[in-house]
């Protein structure tokens, strides 16, 4: 059940050499070359709210494993962001096209992933966001 | 102004009843606007020796706060069981395990804001990159 996940950063004038990274990790179960087995799909939601957002609700079974979150601020307007927390605390702003793809260990039942819509109002319209989780703990059923 | 891309492809033949095949790209610009970001660290390893203390990669004092700074981070392990912690400030994000990589937006939005790593044994190696806006 191989799932794999490959970045390329390229760029030719960031620097006075180019760069051009490009690696692929094979998503495994913590500390094993298991692959990872479950998965949230891909979701999407429509933020229009200031407020944090309870995007995926850590779990103490999934505590310590190898959990992988995809993330994108799906947005065309670069002035819209989301937010990012990991238990209040902020992780980073994702502006309209970002996306962001790390581990989370759920390293307690606080360690909720939270998005929050920070610099919306009314008329900007909402901000799709689509989201998906890789994990090996199958407790975890449901998101917020 | 530079042009850097991000690109992720997300990809899986078994993991579902149907294929995984995602692929998208970011052009990494700076806060609320269009502009590409200009600055970056550089490409650069960092091997924790021994004790295996937490390490702080980079500091949120040193840079700009409320920005659109991007980090990559890869663990250069190959033995399965080896990780890299990841925090910022005092709160953990994820364990790196041997051969994964991440790419985190940071905001660095107060001095606390630091990103630490600590490793689960002696003498690994964490290749890292920072696009500062």
């Amino acid at each position: 059940m191989a799932t794999t996940a490959t970045i390329t950063l390229t760029s030719a004038d960031i620097a006075g050499d180019p760069v051009n990274v490009s690696k692929t990790a094979t998503c495994t179960k913590a500390g094993a070359t298991t692959d990872l087995d479950q998965t949230t799909g891909l979701n999407r939601v429509h933020l229009r709210n200031a407020t944090n957002k309870v995007l995926l609700a850590a779990n103490a079974e999934g505590n310590d494993l190898a959990a992988k979150v995809y993330i994108i601020n799906k947005s065309t307007d670069p002035s819209l962001y989301l937010t990012i927390t990991i238990n209040a605390q902020t992780v980073g702003k994702l502006y309209g096209g970002d996306w962001m793809f790390f581990p989370w260990s759920q390293t307690d039942t606080s360690a909720n992933i939270e998005v929050a819509a920070t610099n919306w109002t009314s008329s900007t319209g909402d901000i799709p966001v689509e989201y998906a989780l890789f994990h090996e703990d199958t407790d975890f059923l449901t998101n917020a | 102004m530079a042009t850097t891309t991000a690109t992720i492809t997300l990809a899986s033949t078994d993991l579902l009843s149907d294929e995984l095949s995602l692929t998208t790209s970011a052009t990494l610009t700076g806060a609320g606007n269009a502009t590409g970001i200009t600055g970056t660290a550089g490409l650069a390893r960092k091997t924790v020796a021994g004790g295996h203390a937490q390490y702080t990669l980079f500091d949120g004092n040193d840079y700009d706060a409320d920005k659109a700074h991007k980090l990559y981070l890869k663990n250069l392990s190959t033995t399965a069981t080896e990780y890299f912690l990841i925090t910022v400030n005092a709160e953990d994000v994820g364990r790196l395990y041997a051969g994964d990589w991440a790419l985190i937006p940071w905001s660095a939005h107060d001095a606390d804001n630091d990103i630490k790593i600590d490793p689960s044994a002696n003498d690994m190696t964490l290749e890292y990159m920072l696009f500062v806006d």
